[in-house]
This record gives structure tokens, C-alpha cells and sequence, in this order.
């Protein structure tokens, strides 16, 4: 049985530090869906993803009642669209993601996530059909969550892809320029993406999974913090112990994402995947990462001793996770998403963090630069080099890295945008530079894998 | 072989366990199980054992209260019923039902009441009531068992109405999760 302090610890977690689980993600394989015939491949993935999610959301917040742990946000992976419609043109690759919106607003998940190719080493037609749709698909939806790897650790930099998912993202933006580009917050660019990621907006179901499975994504950043204020208010502590307390944290939390998700894959019928260890913040006070940067004694996010701190934090998170949990997966390290963070959106709004920290920061963490606004007229050039950099970090490290960048059309650095709910409001972040237009990106070709990817 | 149980009650101090253990141990009486807990500063012992044979309950409340004279103690004992397992229902579920917030009074017994309406044990009852606005000094924790037949929905929903009529944050968990975050 359980003593008191057990019990009342357990339930502050979940009252006041915002314990949940951040996300359940099914994966769908839909390989066995193909078809040459638009309208029989939109019938095969309808009545393929509905027989496996129609009851996704009930047994979720079934489980999630059981346990007084709240599932936030249920939602579904794919196999890649550019893989299974290979044989589509643009125009009917849109068409294929109206349908999915429509099934994502039939089982009522907020978002389906799949839109996506992997071009790290060419682009095949139905991966260039795909790129081609990004704009008008996103534009057309609301609950389509589209990415696209460019880069691995193996094969290098797509640079050619670079350029198109650049110019991809300012065409979404122009075509979603009332609602301040959103269509580019359900768009990422990746490098080295994970296949069993259950985070939105990159999650997708890879080719090596089984056909159907539950993947899923921890929170708990107000636990974190927490457990650090406690624990500092009690004596003084040494990093080496805050980073213990931040592992052992990190443990409990993996624990309730496992036990959870098992639960929701045996009443489905479904394989369980994996926990994403990721710490991933809300825009609510008390649910963010960049609070834990305060609890460390640094006055915001960005300032000398971030990138120290994030480094520590990573890791305690990722060795509690794993001691937690054998079948750990996705991102699996901390996010620091600018406008998903009140804290680290007020950072960057009061100058602490800048897009050059900001990605400094994603050398030692996940993700990358994910949900970062930037100026309106940012060069296709400029943008492209900012991607481009951002996945080399990627490759040399061999992490995932992404950028999910929204440049807000008609709108300035420091002007204010909000995109709501989860993906939350930001300042415009300053972009030094953005109205060059270097021929570098221009080049094509790939950049070729660093030395390392020969370790066979 | 009947067996005794011995509760011992009296304020909390040093020595309470030593002395009880020492007199079955003179006794030649074989302790299979004990277990206390302190109320406040109120001491409660429970001591289950199996005596030497042609050891009657009357003599055996006779001696220890001789024994334990000049203790302050409060000795009684009873002969066990049943055959000493605990009530356990193999396929019951265990929750924990946790309520914070003021105190008032037949808190416990208009919780306890709805659990027993729908015939559920509790297997571990902690209250505490130290009034004032902290809402930790005001607190109980019924750990129970459900049973497959029990509508446990329905209690849950008794039970939450209660709650909110008493204006009091209850929280409903099945245990594993308590087990998940503390027991590693």
C-alpha cells in the first residue's frame, strides 16, 4: 500500500505540475492500400485508418480517467503519402489529404500526420507530386500534419530539396497569409526524422513498423521544475544532483506515459510501440520548458550557461526515460518550440534568445528550430540556408534536427502572432541578414554524409 | 490450534512493543503477526499468536493484564474468527479515492457510507483533519477494493457528487499508477 507523502506527491503531479500524457499517437501502416485509382486508394485508407481508430479517442479518455492522468492529445501517423500515392499528381496528392481530413474530423483527432516523403537522397516522383501539393494541401486543411526528411547522417544534405521545401514554405505561408501563415506550423523539415515519432507535426509511421501501433509522447516539464524548486528549497545542491533529481523525475514520468499507452494498445488490439521521452511544453504557465532554465538559477533561456543547461537537462531526461522504459523511441530529448512556450516565446521577445542561440541550443537537444515566426519577406535564399544549417547540425551529430519556421506574411520582427491553442503566440523573431540572396543554396546537389556515416 | 488476537492501546511512548513481545516470548507463545500504528500519540497494537496448548482466552487476558499492570496499557483479547486470511477478492481492482478540502463534520462516514452502499472493502482508510486553510491539513485516503461485479462507475459517480456537494476536490485513481511513479 501507500504512505502519504506517495499519495498527495502523486496527485500534486497531476493537479498542479501538469502531469498528462502528451500525446497517443496510432500509426497506421497503409501500404496495403495502394491503388492507381485515386477514388479506390481514398476508399482503401478511409475504411483502413476508421477500422483501426474509431474508437481511439473513447479508450484513451476511458484509460486516462482510470488513472486521473489526462491523454491531451490523440492522433494518428501514416505511412509516408509520397510512398503509398507514389503514382499521384499534385492535384490529386491534395485531394488525398482533403480526405484525410476528413477521416481525422470523423474520428475526431485533431491531427493526422503522414503527409510526408523522405528525399534525403533524390526526390522520386511522387515524393516531387508531394513537395508540389504542400502549399495548397495545408491551406486546404486543417487537421494535415506534412514533413519532409531531407538530410540523414548516411546519406547527407539534400540541397535541392533544401530549396524546394523552402520555397514550399513561403508559397504555404502567402496561401495562409490571413490566419499568419499557420499552414507552416503543421510543417516540418527534417533531418534524420525518427519512424515511430509520436509528436506532431513530423509523425509518421515508417516502413520497418508493424501494421498497426500505439506510440507515445510523455510531457511533464512542470513536474521537472518543480521536483528542482523542491528540492533546492531544501538545501543547497550540485548540478551533478540536480541532474539525478531530474533523471529520477524523468523516470516516473516515463513510467505513467508506458503504462498508459500499454493500456490503450491492449484494449485496441494494437501493438505497443514506443515512449517518446521528449519533455514537451504547452503554452500554460507552469507547463514550460523554459521555467526549468529559471529553476537553474538563469534569468531566461538564451542567456551564457543555456546551452550548458539544456546539455544537462537532455540527458537526465533521456537516462530516466531509458531506466524507465526498454522500448523508447522518437525525438526522445527536450523541445524548446518558441511559440508552443510562454516562457521561451517571452525570451525571445525580450531579446534573451535569439535565432542564432536558438540554434546553438538545438546542438545538445531535440528538436530543432520548431514553431519559430519570422519575418514575412525572409529571402527563399535565406531561409533555405537557415534549414540548410540546421540540418548539417543534424547529420554531423547524427540527431534528428528540424525546422518548423513560419516566415508571417506582411508582418515584421516584433510584431505579435498568434496561432492558438497548443501552438500558441510569439513575437515575430529578428532574422539578421534575411534579405540576402546567396547563390550557396543555389548550387544544388548534395552535400556528401560527413566521415562518421562509414562505420560499418 | 486457536489462535489469540491481542490489541494493545495506550499513549505512544518507547518500549510498548518491546514489553508486549517480551511477555509472549516468556509466555511461550508464538507470534505469527503484528502490526501498529500511532493516532496522534495514541499507540494501537495488534498481536496475532498461537499459544502454548491448554491456554484458555480468559487466562490469557488474566496474565497480560497482570503482566502489563503498572504500563498505562490496555490490554484485550479475542480469539480469532475465520481462518486468519485477509478478506481478499482476487479479481477486484484496487482504487484510491482521495478527497481534500475543509473539514466538517461525518466526512468519513458519508464517504464510508457510499462505499459500503456498493459493497466495496476498504483496505486502508488515512484521514486527517487539522482544520485551517492548508488544503493538505484536510485530507482522506480510502484505498479500496472493486470487485468485477460492483458498478464502478456508478460509485465513482456517487462518490464525486458528494464531493462537490461538500465542496471537496476528490480524486479517483486506480493504484497502478501510484505504483508506477513511487514503487521502482
Amino acid at each position: 500500500m501507500f504512505d502519504d507523502h506517495e499519495i498527495m506527491s502523486t496527485i500534486e503531479m497531476v493537479k498542479n505540475e501538469n502531469l498528462d500524457v502528451r500525446a497517443v499517437t496510432l500509426g497506421v501502416n497503409l501500404f496495403d492500400c495502394i491503388s492507381h485509382d485515386l477514388s479506390v486508394f481514398k476508399k482503401n485508407i478511409r475504411e483502413k485508418i476508421i477500422s483501426h481508430a474509431k474508437n481511439l479517442v473513447q479508450v484513451c479518455d476511458t484509460v486516462g480517467e482510470k488513472y486521473g492522468i489526462d491523454v491531451v492529445n490523440k492522433r494518428i501517423s501514416l505511412s509516408p503519402i509520397a510512398l503509398v500515392g507514389a503514382p499521384f499528381s499534385p492535384d490529386q496528392m491534395v485531394e488525398i489529404a482533403i480526405e484525410l481530413n476528413h477521416i481525422a474530423k470523423k474520428v475526431n483527432i485533431d491531427f493526422i500526420g503522414g503527409f510526408s516523403a523522405l528525399v534525403e537522397k533524390g526526390m522520386a516522383k511522387g515524393d516531387k507530386a508531394l513537395i508540389a501539393a504542400l502549399p495548397q494541401a495545408l491551406a486546404q486543411t486543417q487537421r494535415i500534419c506534412a514533413s519532409v526528411n531531407v538530410a540523414t547522417t548516411k546519406a547527407g544534405i539534400n540541397m535541392d530539396a533544401v530549396l524546394e521545401m523552402s520555397r514550399a514554405i513561403k508559397k504555404t505561408a502567402a496561401l495562409t497569409a490571413d490566419d499568419d501563415g499557420l499552414g507552416c506550423a503543421k510543417l516540418c523539415v527534417f533531418c534524420n526524422i525518427p519512424q515511430d515519432m509520436p509528436f506532431m507535426a513530423g509523425a509518421y509511421l515508417g516502413v520497418g513498423v508493424a501494421d498497426a501501433v500505439i506510440n507515445v509522447g510523455v510531457s511533464g516539464p512542470g513536474v521537472v521544475k518543480k521536483a528542482i524548486e523542491r528540492n533546492l528549497e531544501k538545501k543547497a545542491l550540485t548540478l551533478g544532483q540536480i541532474a539525478e533529481i531530474i533523471k529520477r523525475t524523468a523516470c516516473k514520468v516515463t513510467r505513467v506515459g508506458e503504462l498508459i499507452g500499454r493500456e490503450v494498445a491492449d484494449n485496441l488490439g494494437i501493438k505497443f510501440g514506443v515512449v517518446d521521452l521528449s519533455l514537451a511544453p504547452t503554452p500554460t504557465v507552469g507547463d514550460s520548458i523554459g521555467e526549468i532554465f529559471q529553476a537553474l538559477g538563469l534569468t531566461q533561456i538564451g542567456v551564457p550557461g543555456s546551452t550548458a543547461a539544456l546539455a544537462m537537462l537532455n540527458d537526465a531526461v533521456k537516462k530516466g526515460g531509458a531506466f524507465a522504459s526498454s522500448h523508447v523511441g522518437g525525438l526522445s530529448g527536450a523541445f524548446i518550440p518558441v511559440s508552443e512556450d510562454l516562457n521561451i516565446a517571452n525570451a525571445a521577445h525580450k531579446g534573451y534568445l535569439t535565432i542564432e542561440k536558438l540554434e546553438a541550443l538545438t546542438c545538445v537537444c531535440s528538436v530543432g528550430l520548431d514553431m519559430v515566426p519570422v519575418p514575412g519577406d525572409i529571402t527563399e535564399e535565406c531561409l533555405a540556408g537557415i534549414i540548410a544549417d540546421e540540418m548539417a547540425i543534424g547529420m554531423v551529430n547524427a540527431k534528428t534536427t528540424a525546422t518548423r519556421i513560419i516566415p508571417v506574411p506582411g508582418k515584421k520582427a516584433g510584431e505579435k502572432v498568434t496561432f492558438g491553442g497548443l501552438l500558441g503566440e510569439a513575437r515575430i523573431m529578428n532574422v539578421p541578414h534575411l534579405d540576402l540572396r546567396d547563390s550557396f543554396v543555389k548550387f544544388g546537389g548534395r552535400i556528401p554524409a560527413p566521415i562518421h556515416s562509414l562505420n560499418n | 490450534m486457536n489462535k489469540f488476537i491481542i490489541t494493545v492501546l495506550g499513549k505512544d511512548r518507547p518500549g510498548i512493543i518491546s514489553c508486549i513481545s517480551s511477555h509472549l516470548y516468556d509466555l511461550d507463545y508464538n507470534l505469527e503477526n503484528a502490526n501498529q500504528m500511532v493516532l496522534q500519540n495514541q499507540f494501537a497494537g495488534f498481536f496475532i499468536v498461537e499459544p502454548p496448548s491448554g491456554i484458555t482466552l480468559d487466562l490469557m487476558q488474566k496474565t497480560l493484564t497482570e503482566k502489563t499492570r503498572d504500563t498505562g496499557l490496555t490490554i484485550h483479547v479475542n480469539t480469532l474468527e475465520g481462518n486468519g486470511k485477509d478478506f481478499d477478492d482476487p479479481d477486484g481492482e484496487i482504487f484510491l479515492i482521495t478527497t481534500i478540502g475543509p473539514d466538517q463534520k461525518g466526512l468519513v462516514a458519508r464517504f464510508s457510507s457510499i462505499i459500503a452502499e456498493f459493497n466495496t472493502n476498504i483496505v486502508k482508510l488515512k484521514a486527517v483533519f487539522k482544520g485551517g486553510s492548508d488544503p493538505k491539513a484536510n485530507v482522506m485516503s480510502y484505498q479500496v477494493s472493486i470487485s468485477r461485479d460492483v458498478d464502478a462507475q456508478a460509485m465513482f459517480k456517487a462518490l464525486k457528487k458528494k464531493a462537490g456537494q461538500l465542496n471537496l476536490d476528490v480524486r479517483i485513481q486506480h493504484k497502478n499508477i501510484f505504483d508506477v511513479i513511487n514503487k521502482i
